[in-house]
């Protein structure tokens, strides 16, 4: 092995993540305590810990390339790895690493450019036959360009942000009157969070499910894809609840839709993990969308139904090894689905619910994986994404899944915050979620409540304000104490200390 | 309060939904589903913090506000909020309510720390339930805050570029 000690260039439960993973290949970790969270718990699993809680700025570490390279100089790092999110998707720093003669555990800064650019990712898909909804050719510079856009391909299109992704910068127009409005905002809000205004515009596929391949590619030109995940779930365009395969595709279209993948991969010689979006509409018509050039938050269901750590071959790659595999030998092998717990409060709209992390604990069933860098005492704090733990379940077919997900929902224990559980428990009673046929309108159109509570839970929170009340008002009501299996708990004491908070 | 309670036999409380759970006095630890009572519990331990043991099943309970008879509960990570009333204050109510008619005050407050974005209604601008009202920029998301309310804009202290605390009121609402 070249690589004996990676930088891990990120945070949370993809910094714990690596980790495990780095230790079962006995590769030497670098973790770097930040003043944001310097209890965290990925810090554990670092085999070297760099201390960074003296730099007081503004901006987290893990987007200060120069820091990072001198970081790794400092701590004698071969490699890096950058996790998601932050610089994950630089092709500058990906470049700056190959140039201090660090190990970028990603693909190639050229791939990262290419793929970063949806409108070069376009013209490369457009060349290599890819199927894509119909848009623009290159950037549009302003309204008028952007209606005689519309008007060809027909409403509604949608406008995009060519440095973008997570649905910033995008804008749905239905018709001529909208353009001159949302144009501006979209590329306002793309200067704003990509430091580009460019934006394109491609035709809207209204109600489609979001299918994505997970690709692995080699330094020798190998590529293979691992089969799909079904993303559908996701509000305004954040993915909430995963799962592999897709009940939409049959072996025909998954090997169609695979072949594409591994094409438009082949296309910008990727090598290490990625991903290649497509959208498929309701006559099973798919259009590539875009390719993520990173490990992604919902690689565990792949990771389950496959049985490859997808981590082990990220570094593998980076160490310039070859496949170990080909397509043939990839099997699919029963379901899998992720549930992201994030702090929100699914009552206001899933508005971020920072917050310490009081108490935790996990189900730990044989089905169950949970994936966290959240420990109790932990803060959910506002400078970062707003993620407790990944659950990710598995069983033999998608209803065993769900039957599984169900269970281990209500066996997660967490206190401190609101989480996005009571939406998940609502998701899997749905009917239309348990057949398969919802789309990535589901959320906004579909679902009318978006938490579920058992027909007593009310009752038991009116007895509770009741029994305050009297406390507080009659004091009548003797305490009863009972020493059998915890202390009874008098709410006027429990009052008293929350308002010592 | 206090003097009311002779004669007390039993509490309602009325979820902001306006379901009504009674309660007779004193408060028993037992709730009653169809023929059956069922045991309930209040606990805490170090594990778990406190939580209400029901049916052999724990579920994880906070009390996010308190004020007078007014209570917000979180329950199983979903908040309920009540009014505690005696048989005397809510018929009190019930007379005020067809005297007054219904003229009350809604305030729309930041449910996280943040930093205001932009403020999209003033004094005196009409709004409908579900519409925004500031947007507030909290962990890298833009979130609209949204009036809770059908009604009329009577104050607005949210402004553009400034950093709000949790429970900021950031408009007043007329209830129409």
């Amino acid at each position: 092995m070249k690589i004996k000690k990676i930088l891990i260039a990120n945070r949370g439960e993809i910094a714990v993540r690596i980790m495990k993973t780095a230790r079962l290949m006995k590769v030497e970790t670098v973790a770097i305590k930040t003043s944001f969270e310097p209890g965290a718990m990925y810090l554990s699993y670092a085999d070297h810990i760099y201390d960074n809680t003296e730099e007081g700025t503004d901006i987290p570490v893990f987007l200060d390339i120069e820091k990072l390279i001198l970081i790794a100089g400092r701590t004698g790092a071969d490699a890096v790895h950058p996790g998601y999110g932050f610089l994950a998707e630089n092709a500058y720093f990906a470049q700056k690493c190959i140039d201090n003669n660090i190990i970028f555990i990603g693909p190639s800064p050229d791939a990262l450019y290419k793929m970063g650019n949806k409108t070069i990712a376009r013209r490369i898909a457009l060349r290599g036959c890819i199927p894509m909804a119909l848009g623009s050719e290159g950037n549009i510079s302003d309204e008028e360009e952007a209606i005689a856009v519309a008007e060809k391909i027909g409403y509604p299109v949608i406008i995009k942000a060519a440095s973008g992704g997570g649905g910033r910068g995008m804008r749905i127009i239905r018709k001529a009157e909208e353009m001159e409005r949302l144009f501006s905002i979209a590329s306002k809000e793309a200067e704003k969070a990509f430091n580009d205004p460019s934006v394109f515009i491609e035709k809207y596929i209204e109600n489609p499910k979001h299918i994505e391949f997970q690709i692995l590619g080699d330094t020798h030109g190998n590529i293979i894809h691992l089969g799909e995940r079904e993303c559908s779930i996701q509000r305004k365009h954040q993915k909430l609840l995963e799962e592999a395969p897709s009940c939409a595709l049959d072996d025909k279209l998954r090997h169609e839709m695979g072949r594409m993948a591994v094409k438009i991969a082949k296309a910008v010689n990727y090598y290490s993990a990625g991903t290649v979006e497509f959208l498929l509409d309701s006559d099973k018509k798919f259009y590539f969308m875009e390719m993520n050039t990173r490990i992604q938050v919902e690689h565990p269901v792949t990771e389950l139904i496959t049985g490859i750590d997808l981590i082990e071959q990220q570094i593998r790659i980076a160490n310039g090894e070859k496949l170990k595999f080909r397509q043939e030998d990839i099997r699919l092998e029963g379901w899998a689905i992720e549930c992201r717990i994030n702090a929100e409060d699914v009552q206001s709209g899933f508005a971020p619910d920072p917050g310490k992390i009081e108490s935790l604990s996990m189900p730990s069933d044989p089905f169950v994986r949970i994936d966290t860098g959240i420990q109790p005492g932990s803060a959910i704090v506002a400078s970062f994404d707003s993620m407790i733990a990944k659950l990710i379940v598995k069983g033999k077919d998608r209803k065993e899944a769900i039957k599984n997900c169900k269970k281990a929902l209500d066996k997660v224990w967490i206190k401190g915050t609101k989480t996005t559980l009571p939406f998940f428990r609502m998701l899997v009673r749905n009917l239309k979620f348990q057949d398969g046929t919802f789309t990535t309108a589901f959320i906004e159109k579909d679902l009318e409540k978006y938490y579920y509570n058992s027909e007593y839970e009310e009752m038991l929170a009116a007895w509770l304000a009741t029994k305050l009340f009297i406390e507080e008002n009659l004091k009548e009501d003797s305490i009863n104490v009972d020493f059998e299996n915890g202390k009874e708990m008098s709410p006027w004491l429990l009052n008293k200390r929350m308002n010592q908070f | 309060m206090g003097n009311d309670k002779i004669g007390i036999n039993k509490l309602y409380a009325l979820s902001s939904e306006k379901r009504k759970f009674s309660f007779s006095l004193p408060l028993k630890h037992k709730i009653r589903i169809g023929k059956r009572n069922y045991e309930v519990k209040l606990k805490a331990d170090e594990k778990y913090g406190t939580y209400i043991l029901w049916k052999n099943r724990k579920y994880p309970v906070e009390i996010i506000r308190s004020r007078q008879n007014k209570y917000e509960i979180l329950f199983n990570d979903i908040s309920y909020s009540f009014t505690v009333e005696t048989p005397f204050s809510l018929q009190r109510m019930k007379v005020l309510s067809s005297v007054k008619g219904k003229i009350e005050k809604e305030l729309v407050t930041a449910p996280m720390p943040g930093k205001i974005i932009d403020v999209l209604v003033r004094e005196g601008s009409s709004v409908l339930r579900g519409e925004p009202v500031v947007i507030l920029e909290a962990m890298k998301m833009q979130n609209e805050i949204q009036s809770p309310v059908n009604g009329i804009v009577t104050k607005v202290p949210a402004k553009a570029n400034n950093n709000v605390m949790k429970g900021d009121v950031l408009a007043e609402i007329k209830v129409e």
